[in-house]
Parts: C-alpha cells; structure tokens; sequence
C-alpha cells in the first residue's frame, strides 16, 4: 500500500538520495550519494524490503508528517534527537508509523548527517539510472533541488523479489584518530617542507561546507603562499584535498565537479570519508599518511 | 589502418584508493587528448576485471575500480598491457556536427573585446574561429560540458581575469585554443563569444550527451 508524507521542515540541503549515480562522469555528473555512505547503508540495512532510496538531512533537521498509509522508517547517522507526536524516541530510530503521525528530528550533540530510510521506494523519477540528488547539476531527486516545507511525497512498496544490494555496511566507524590519506594526484608539486608541514598540522572544520565540499581552515598556514599553479584539468575523486588559489584547502565531497584544475595534495581514504563528512564545523583534525594497501584493507573491513 | 604514432609511456598513478589514472600528459596537447580518447575508446571495447567506469578527460583516462574485484598493482599491470599494444590515435570513430551560433550581441558579450585584443574585426573573428574543424576534447566539468579545440596558435586567448556570473545554457566559450559549449547556467572565466540553440545535455535522453569525445564539430553564424 502506498503512503503519503508531507514536509514541515527541512534544512537547505534535505535531499532525497540512493547509493549514487554512477557511470555518468563521462557526461559530466558526478556520482552524488550519501555524505556518509555507512550511515545510509545502515539505515536500511535491517528492514525487509527497504527502498533504495532515502532521505539525508542536515543539522537544520527534518519534520514531516503522515498523511496516508503505514510504513517502517528507521534512523542513521550521526546524533539526532527524534520525537514521534511529540514524544522522544531513540537514536538510531526504528519506527512504525501511520497516518495521523508527527516526526520531529532535532539535532544532538555531534554529527552533520542523518538518514531515514523506508520499507517503501521513493516514488521519484529516476535520472540517468538514478535518484540521488545531485544539487551543484539540479538533477534526480525532487526537481533536483532540496526538500522544503509543503513537498509531498509518495512511498510506494518495493516489490518482494527486488533484490536491493550491498546494503549491509555493519562497522561503525573510528571515532577519533587523524583522518587518513593516500598522497594525491599532485603531490609532487608541493614542496617538500609543505608536505611536511602537512602531515603535523591541525586542520579546523570551517561553517563553509555543504555536499560539493568542505572548506578547512588552516590556522598554521600550511598553504599561505603556496604558488599558484596552472594546472591541466584533471579527474576528480570524493576526498581530494585540493588547495584553492588563496590557499584554503578544501575537501571535495559528494557533488565535487568532475573534473577540477587545482592541485590536489591528498585524498581521504574511502574508509574515514563517511566519519570526516560527520565532523562539524570548529572540530580540529590532523591528517595521517597510509599507503594504498592499508587503505584498500580498510575499505574493505569497513564493509 | 594509419600507422600507430609512438608517444612517452603515459604515467598510472592512483587516485585515492577506488581509482587509477591513466595520464598521457602534464600539459594540454593535441597529441596527449588525442592518445586519451583513443585508449578510452578501447577501454570501452572491454573494461578490465573490476573496472566499472572509465572517464576520459583532457589529457587522461580515470579508471574507477571495486577494492572487492581488484587492486591498482593488478589493475596497473593490465593497464601496462593494453598500452603497450600499438593504437591508431587518428583511426577512431567520429561523427561531424554543425553547431548553429548566434556570435555577438547580448548572446556574446565578450566577442568585440576578444576580437579586438587578437586585432582582429568581430566579423574577422567569426570567420576565423569557424573555419577550423574543431575536435571534441572530452566532456566534464558540468553536466554535457564540452570542450572543443584546438585553434591555431595565432588565434588564442587566455582567460578572462574575471569570472562572469552564471551565463544560460548553450554559451559558446572562447579560451586557451579551445571553444566550449555549455548545457547548464554555470558562472565562466572564459571569454562568452556567442549562443546555441544546441544542447549537449538532455537527462531524458539515452545517451543524455549527443557529443562524444573525438566527435569533429564545425560551428556555423546563424543570421541575428
């Protein structure tokens, strides 16, 4: 049976996303997807039949209500506070809920993003094989564009034999500890005393970041003066560090731009990108070095 | 069949732990885009164990990889072998389009001042810039982006020192040898010559870009 939910708030990047639309960087689009993929898979990992869609919203929260139907819904990512009518439920959140029903998700006390995932698909119109939202192209999810107040939006149940895939990420993430890297695409280009002086810095979490990516402040100044390089156009990857013109550095993130021409230090392993996504702004952090065997083993625990 | 080109082997480096990068080039070449477009061509014959996108960009091939099927060392290795059977860089399939443009005016806010820092009339500058056939360099940066080059040497630019705010979709731009044809509002650096009716980038079609990578494009005046 169908449901109906109606949005009475939600932050400026709420968006409807899946795993991610792939195969499309040779068109230009980048894959979009979950800011933290482990959160979103755990999310819906433990209902049957859960869609493959869901939605991500930000420490704006989200609040909707039930206007039809009945479904499963369950919670991920970060701390959230969540009341259902008005009264507190725990966090991660596993709910059955019905039509008459009030969801209100404040933020706690750490974390950026949060997931909601469904017994049900999210009866949005797939784009190039996809439902994520990708907000830098205004493509996929709602008209492309974030969730507000007054959207509805129709769950319809998924059909018993589709399988949905992959869906089963179970390791939390490190809690602390440096955000690893492997060398990036421009490594070279640096000067060694700036490598260096990477590798013992602390970095801030600036308030600039959102899905394309974030913004660090850089208090030692690693990257001051650093020498504005003409660079080729290249393939960008979710992770690369690059150091803008000014000298920020900038974490590219889910929306990145396929392709970018500044100089690329570093990139997040796949392994702390989901927890580095998570930090909010003001949090201090340090990068750490492994090469691309650990990071492979990593990855590959942390599924 | 023309006779293989030989070129420097290409460097495969990583690019975070999910991706290789075949890069035939640290500058933008005619002869380093040319031997990218031919190797994501064959790629696209038959990717490689565990390779579930190539991407081929200006002067490179970006392998995205699943850590579950593969590694770089092992994927490296079967790149090192496809590179080392010889290509024909100038035998690869490539239709011809003609790109309808309005030069000039509201459509082209920069062609006067481009025209006149190469000392050239706008009308001088139009006939030059369409009658070379131009090649599809790769499409990226945002959704059916396409980058067309190369002019002569002589009929070059660099970018502008300002970035304009979003311009509409279909901008013919103008910068560093190459002519770009944009799909979606984007803010550019590049010098704003004219306008198309044409759009690379439809999200209801399959495929959503009409232009390919190696494609010839020859750009046309439509009467204002």
């Amino acid at each position: 049976m169908t449901a109906l939910i109606r949005i009475i708030r939600a932050g400026p990047m709420a968006t409807i996303q899946d795993a991610g639309r792939f195969g499309a960087l040779h068109h230009g689009i980048s894959a979009s997807g979950p800011m933290d993929r482990g959160a979103f898979e755990r999310a819906g990992g433990p209902l049957a039949n859960a869609g493959a869609e869901g939605i991500e919203f930000t420490q704006a929260g989200l609040a909707f209500t039930v206007a039809e139907g009945h479904f499963r819904a369950r919670g991920e990512g970060g701390e959230f506070s969540l009341s259902v009518n008005g009264s507190p439920r725990d966090w991660p959140a596993d709910l059955g809920l019905g039509a008459g029903d009030t969801i209100d998700i404040t933020p706690g006390p750490s974390g950026n993003y949060g997931y909601l995932r469904f017994d049900h698909a999210i009866d949005v119109p797939a784009v190039i094989g996809s439902r994520a939202t990708n907000l830098v192209a205004g493509l996929g999810g709602l008209d492309g564009r974030a969730l507000r107040r007054g959207d509805e939006l129709t769950l319809v149940p998924v059909e018993s034999d589709v399988v949905v895939g992959e869906m089963i990420a179970t390791h939390l993430p490190a809690d602390d500890g440096p955000i690893r890297f492997t060398w990036g695409l421009h490594a070279d280009l640096f000067a060694p005393a700036a490598r260096q002086a990477f590798l013992g810095a602390n970095f801030v979490v600036s308030t600039r970041l959102d899905r394309m990516g974030v913004r660090l402040d850089d208090p030692s100044g690693v990257f001051a003066g650093a020498p504005i390089l003409s660079l080729v156009s290249d393939a960008i990857v979710p992770g690369d560090i690059q150091i803008l013109g000014d000298g920020t550095p900038i974490v590219l993130m889910r929306d990145h731009q396929p392709t970018g021409g500044y100089p690329r230090i570093a990139t997040v392993i796949s392994a702390d990108l989901d927890r580095f996504a998570q930090m909010r702004p003001g949090t201090a952090l340090a990068f750490a070095p492994v090469g691309l065997h650990k990071a492979r083993a990593l990855f590959l625990a942390s599924r | 069949m023309a006779e293989a080109e030989v070129f420097p082997p290409p460097l495969i480096l990583p690019l975070g732990d999910r991706s290789l990068l075949v890069r035939f080039g640290n500058t933008l070449s005619d002869e380093a885009n040319r031997a990218a477009i031919a190797f994501g061509r064959r790629l696209d014959e038959r990717l490689p164990d565990g390779v579930s996108e190539i991407d081929p960009n200006l002067v490179s091939v970006l392998l995205k990889y699943d850590p579950e099927r593969t590694d770089f060392e092992r994927l490296a290795g079967e790149v090192r072998l496809l590179i080392s059977a010889p290509t024909a860089i100038d035998d690869v399939a490539a239709t011809t389009h003609r790109i309808a443009v309005r030069f000039g005016g509201d459509d082209g806010p920069d062609l006067e001042a481009a025209a006149a820092v190469l000392n050239m009339t706008p009308d001088a500058f139009v006939a030059t810039h369409n009658a070379s056939v131009l090649r599809v360099l790769t499409i990226g940066f945002a959704p059916g982006f396409a980058y067309c080059g190369f002019h002569p040497e002589a009929f070059r630019l660099p970018r502008r020192t300002e970035v304009r705010p979003p311009m509409p979709p279909g901008s013919v731009l103008f910068a560093a040898g190459q002519t770009a044809i944009t799909s979606t509002s984007i803010p550019t650096g590049w010098h704003v010559i004219g306008r198309t009716d044409f759009r690379n980038f439809d999200s209801a079609a399959d495929p959503p870009t009409t232009l390919r990578e190696g494609d010839r494009v020859i750009f046309e005046t439509v009467a204002q």
